[in-house]
């Protein structure tokens, strides 16, 4: 008799359980419900507007570092543990956006294929800061601190701009954007590297 | 299928290294190929891959059998021997093909440990194989 109490409750307990399984949702482990934002796809073809967008950069950055890659001259810097650095990319459109994001992604992505890059325009200022924190703040063992006047001058910049054309009628919206980048060597100013990658975007009203 | 039945063509033929064996081995377009669905219209019928200045070459030829102009969403996964990804995710890219047009495209690997691929593809005018009629659920874009 006990051993038919004991498994008519575990048969009521299994099924309460699978009721619970089959029928409850979970939540979601998100806060702010109801706000509107949700994650989207960082790497989606975005096409919000006619200006460059994330869609663009990633496209140019990649299209930048492969061609790069293939450049006898970019194989001989990683085996000779050359250094690069990036100058400022010129931005000549009429609209604005941080012309860095492109370097940073060519300068990182360049990196986990073995290329040493040297920090450069305004990042040195917290490059500089450091070195004189430890240096003269008196507050760091002598033996420790990173001495001033090591560090490595790099013998190749990445340069490049951004132009664009465009064109509007009554219905259309046509802009035409041309990247181009180079790789100068710093101390002859000879461009041993050059590419261009071309976005046409059109809106239709 | 059509693009079932073309070989993968390795260029062994052109100068360069041939790819290792078990990049060649899946024989077929089809097992390179990830159809977020099936389209309807874009059909990749030529295939080739060759590792040249320890970079590995990719070039593919999208074919449109329609005579209207259609959008490809394309992009490409890095892999090494084992099958583990090698690089980021890449972009979604946008690719317009004309109507009836054979469009080539060629990539090559961003990174030097690439020794194989999966190329995935989406088209707006794209069915599930089992539904014959509408559009994706969630295309690559926004």
């Amino acid at each position: 008799m006990k051993s038919c109490r004991v498994l008519l409750l575990s048969a009521l307990l299994s099924f309460s359980l699978s009721a619970c399984v089959s029928t409850g949702s979970t939540s979601s482990p998100t806060s702010g419900g109801g706000s509107g934002v949700s994650y989207g796809d960082s790497k989606a073809v975005e096409t919000v507007t006619t200006d460059l967008g994330s869609t663009d950069i990633q496209m140019t950055a990649e299209k930048m570092t492969i061609s790069m890659l293939q450049h006898p001259l970019l194989q001989d810097i990683i085996r000779r543990r050359g250094l690069l650095m990036a100058s400022p990319v010129e931005n000549k459109t009429s609209e604005y956006f941080d012309t860095k994001l492109i370097t940073d992604t060519i300068l990182t992505q360049l990196q986990k294929n073995g290329v040493r890059y040297v920090i450069a325009g305004d990042e040195m200022q917290n490059q500089t800061d450091e070195l004189i924190r430890q240096n003269q703040s008196g507050l760091y063992k002598k033996s420790s601190t990173a001495k001033v006047g090591n560090m490595q001058g790099a013998q190749y910049r990445i340069d490049g701009s951004v132009s664009s054309i465009v064109k509007r009628s009554a219905s259309v919206k046509d802009v035409y954007y041309k990247i181009n980048m180079r790789l100068i060597e710093i101390e002859s100013g000879i461009v041993e590297w050059s590419d261009e990658k071309e976005i046409r975007k059109t809106l239709n009203r | 299928m059509k693009k079932m039945a073309v070989i993968l063509a390795i260029g062994a033929a052109c100068v360069g290294v041939c790819l290792p064996v078990h990049a060649a081995e899946g024989g077929s377009i089809a097992s390179k190929i990830e159809e977020l669905g099936e389209m309807d219209y874009l059909y990749v019928t030529d295939m080739r891959a060759v590792r040249r200045d320890n970079l590995l070459r990719i070039q593919f030829t999208v074919t449109n059998s329609s005579s209207s102009n259609e959008r490809l969403y394309y992009r490409f996964r890095w892999l090494d021997a084992d099958g583990f990804t090698v690089w980021e995710e890449e972009p979604w890219k946008p690719e317009l093909i004309y109507g009836k047009q054979d469009k080539v495209i060629s990539v090559v690997a961003p990174t030097f440990k690439a020794v194989d691929f999966k190329l995935e593809l989406q088209s707006p005018h794209n069915t599930t194989p089992s539904e014959r009629t509408g559009t994706a659920d969630n295309p690559p874009y926004h």
